[in-house]
């Protein structure tokens, strides 16, 4: 087990270097063997670990001693659980599929092989973050895939807009890691180390009020990476990168990263009552207000951007409200099905010639049929159609809310549902049926090559029956037993499954099922509603298309005053004062130069003068020391 | 002082100063160069007052009989001519006047003041001694001066030489 | 007044009214004039104190000597000076030769 443990991450760390040194010159189209194969044999051996940890096996590994600054000890570690190996489950298997996808999808691109090494470079860090066994480990990892995702979100450098999503996401990061490198801090400040095992078992020792000042600190990195209300706003710029990007990144691992943080930190959030509600309330708000702006847009992978920030906002409400096993459900259930939908919609944009803007898309059921159905799979599972993944995992993150006593979070669930099936069937009634709006386009369509269809088969698959495997029975199925160890100290009463919860669990199904309809009514059977609407909300309307402001307003309030204050410091103090007194320190001695010039007048009898004055000054200075 | 000798240095001073008044004062080049040269032989005069015949001599062939000559040749070599008085005295000489006078009786306090260990009598030292100075103990200096001279030849020549067209 | 102070008088009476030559008048020739007045000046003072020094004598006499030979090497030289500046400015003026300025 261990030899699989250090081979997961260090396999495509070899091939990133290997990739990056070489494939320039030696590699370069072919560049996609090394590293596709790193990250099959990462694949082959999650699912061996997670074979492993069904029977019962687990790691606890400390590698190689790092830090030991007097009481600050830090170590390389490895821990294996169930959380991790699911974790460890969910990434290798959708990074494997979007490395399979980029073999299409960047075919011909002049960066090829700096793709593949950026994606396995990623692929390692995201590995060492969730084996890490330390606070410390994930912090490292947690900025190393933040790197990761700057370098590939601002992949096509040359153009302005994506290096400046790039730059956003990354300062965005920063702002919610400022949080959690202070929580951090403050956990080893209270309880002096910083190791999983070490921090869990001290909980005792911190107050209350600490307590929920480190949870709410380290839900600030959460918000930062997983794309809460009001760290959202980079996620749906990061689309100006490759689709396989978003897709892998900003789907299905990195902005996992943010709930893994706080599943794994179970132990330390549920000792804080008032901090889980936080993550709550901000799970909810997110995922209504992300649902509200994504049924306006009109960019496919903006819809899809925003549908994440929503459903990452219901795995804030699992967690928020103690419902563990639920969100973790959900989060492995939105990893397969949001991965495969843009996958999918990376596949229409290949077949439109580039195209992103519905607008002009349309009827391409008939000319792309494998993405059409891979994708209806992937919107029904999403929208929480009966059977598919997502009923599933959206109904015990419902449940678990409304059995814990926060109904109104239940409510706003249930809202964002409905929202999140409409928007998802707008999307598909827009892109795949009805006439196709721009005829040129329409007439290069054509299927994608097999090896960007192979992985949206291959995603389709656990995204229609994860659901049905892991989810049954309802709140005591496969999954909640499956991780029952790693949440047994926090997790509260089990749940069983009774006439109330068929009741709701009948009742999102058919808030889904009417969102859907609702969408046919409007795309489908009458197009003119949707501008009907649009003009009667008015206000609302145009609000939502402008992501309600949210960047105007930052703007104006952090980053112009900061760029001011930037502007006047660079004018007063650097040119004004320091350079100023650099040229006028030069510019003092010139004058002084100036000044004694006209003894130097050539004439000599001036200099006689002088000189003869000088003597007598001599002379008079002798007599008065002497006499 | 022996009343004869008293005598004659006042006499003398007066030459002397006379003539360097007159040097200074005089408009026309050269009738300076004549009190100039009036002057030199009232320092001879005083040379002999103190014993120093040889010194006296030298003075006589060197300064008035090169010195002098040079003097007047270099006026004759370029021109001069009567003018006004400002074409030969330039606008500080009124601030020269007090600045020499004062400092000219400031050094005369000095003097009087100051405490010499001198003899009551005259040292008359023989041309012999001064010989036998000059070439033993100070025949150093003596060879760098001839050195001097020639140096001084040489560049004389060549500063006032006519470029060869 | 003694003797020597008497002679010392002279001197720097001599000295000073060359000095004021020097410093008062234009034509570089005259100051030169003015500049072998102040040299004999200070021979006369020489010659005085080592006329009445008990440990000194004769060697003012040999320094005198010194004198003499330099007081002639520059003024050669310096009326050497005056003629080529002479033929530059067809002036004699002390005023006019300021090139060095600045």
């Amino acid at each position: 087990m261990k030899t699989a443990v250090l081979l997961i991450p260090l396999l495509p760390l070899a091939s990133f270097i290997i990739t990056g040194l070489f494939g320039k010159r030696y590699f370069k189209e072919k560049s996609h063997y090394l590293s596709v194969a790193a990250v099959a044999v990462s694949w082959l051996l999650s699912v061996y670990l997670i074979v492993q940890v069904e029977r019962g096996e687990e790691l606890h590994w400390q590698v190689y001693s790092w830090i030991a600054a007097g009481s600050f000890k830090v170590e390389i570690g490895f821990l294996v659980d169930q959380l991790t190996a699911i974790m460890l489950l969910v990434v290798s298997t959708v990074g494997f599929m979007v490395h399979v996808y980029s073999i299409g999808y960047m075919k011909g691109d002049g960066g090829y092989y700096r793709f593949f090494a950026y994606l396995n470079l990623f692929m390692f860090s995201m590995f060492m973050l969730i084996l890490g066994n330390n606070f410390l480990m994930l912090y490292v990892f947690w900025e190393a895939v933040g790197l990761c995702s700057y370098l590939l979100i601002s992949f096509w450098y040359t153009k302005q807009s994506a290096a400046n999503a790039g730059t956003k996401a990354f300062l965005v990061n920063r702002v919610g890691d400022f949080g959690f490198g202070l929580g951090i801090m403050l956990i080893f400040v209270t309880v002096g180390t910083l190791s999983y095992s070490g921090v869990f078992s001290s909980l005792e020792s911190i107050g209350t009020g600490t307590m929920t000042a480190i949870c709410l600190l380290l839900f600030m990195g959460a918000m930062g990476k997983s794309a809460q209300f009001p760290l959202h706003v980079w996620l749906p710029d990061a689309m100006e990168g490759p689709t396989p990007v978003s897709s892998l990144i900003h789907a299905a691992t990195m902005v996992n990263a943010g709930v893994y943080m706080v599943a794994r930190s179970s132990p330390i959030f549920s000792h804080s009552p008032n901090a889980m509600f936080v993550v709550a309330l901000v799970g909810a708000f997110t995922a209504i207000f992300a649902a509200s702006i994504g049924l306006v847009q009109n960019d496919i992978k903006k819809v899809l951007a925003y549908s994440t920030v929503s459903q990452l906002g219901y795995m804030f409400v699992a967690l928020g409200v103690g419902a563990w096993t639920a969100g973790m459900f959900h989060l492995v259930a939105h990893g397969f099905f949001k991965g495969l939908l843009f996958l999918g919609s990376g596949s229409v944009i290949h077949a439109m010639g580039g195209e992103q803007d519905m607008r002009k898309m349309g009827g391409l059921k008939k000319k792309t049929k494998i993405t059409y159905w891979t994708f209806v799979i992937g919107a029904l599972a999403i929208s929480g159609f009966p059977g598919l993944a997502g009923f599933f995992s959206k109904d015990s993150v419902l449940a678990g809310a409304f059995h814990k006593g926060f109904w109104y979070f239940w409510l706003v669930g249930l809202v964002a549902a409905f929202m999140t099936a409409f928007y998802m069937f707008r999307l598909i009634f827009m892109t795949f049926h009805g006439k196709p709006r721009d005829e040129k386009a329409f007439a290069h369509a054509h299927e994608s090559p097999r090896s960007m269809t192979i992985p949206l088969i291959v995603l389709a698959v656990p995204s229609a029956i994860i659901g049905l495997l892991l989810g049954l029975p309802p709140e005591s199925g496969h999954i909640d037993h499956f991780l029952e160890p790693v949440f047994e100290a926090v997790m509260g009463e089990p749940v069983h499954f009774g006439l109330l919860d068929a009741g709701l669990m009948t009742l999102s199904a058919l808030i889904g099922i009417g969102g859907i309809l609702l969408a046919w009514l409007f795309y489908v059977k009458r197009p003119d509603l949707p501008a009907k609407a649009g003009a009667r909300a008015g206000f609302l309307y145009r609000a939502a298309l402008n992501k309600y402001w949210i960047d105007e307003f930052y703007f104006a309030v952090f980053i112009n005053p900061v760029r001011a204050l930037g502007r006047g410091l660079w004018r007063w103090v650097d040119v004004g004062i320091i350079d100023g007194f650099a040229n006028g320190s030069a510019r003092f001695f010139n004058g002084v130069g100036m000044a004694l010039k006209p003894s130097q007048s050539g004439k000599a009898q001036v200099y006689l003068f002088s000189m003869f004055l000088g003597f007598l000054a001599l002379l008079v200075a002798y007599l008065i020391l002497t006499i | 002082m022996p009343e004869s000798q008293q005598t004659a240095f006042i006499l003398l001073s007066i030459l002397i100063l006379t003539s360097a008044f007159c040097v200074v004062l005089f408009r026309n080049l050269i009738y300076s160069a004549l009190s100039m040269i009036g002057c030199f032989l009232g320092v001879a005069g005083i040379f002999i007052l103190l014993h120093a015949e040889l010194v006296a001599a030298a003075q006589v062939l060197i300064y008035v009989g090169a010195i002098s000559v040079l003097v007047i040749f270099a006026i004759m070599l370029t021109g001069h001519r009567a003018g006004d008085l400002r074409l030969f005295f330039h606008k500080q000489a009124w601030v020269a006047v007090p600045i020499c006078a004062v400092a000219g009786i400031a050094l005369m306090v000095v003097m009087a003041t100051a405490n010499y260990n001198a003899t009551k009598d005259a040292q008359n030292p023989s041309d012999d001694a001064i010989a036998s100075l000059l070439f033993n103990e100070y025949a150093f200096p003596f060879e760098l001066v001839s050195l001097a001279l020639l140096v001084a030849m040489v560049g004389a020549v060549i500063l006032a030489m006519k470029e060869k067209k | 007044m003694t003797p020597l102070q008497q002679y010392l008088a002279l001197s720097i009476a001599l000295f000073f009214i060359g000095s004021w030559g020097v410093l008062a008048r234009r034509n570089i020739i005259l100051i030169v004039m003015c500049v072998e007045l102040m040299l004999n000046a200070i021979n006369i003072a020489l010659v005085a104190f080592s006329n009445y020094s008990p440990t000194g004598a004769g060697r003012g006499e040999v320094f005198v000597f010194f004198v003499f030979a330099l007081a002639a090497a520059e003024a050669a030289i310096g009326l050497a000076i005056a003629i080529a500046m002479y033929r530059l400015k067809e002036r004699l003026s002390i005023g006019d030769f300021d090139e060095m300025k600045g």
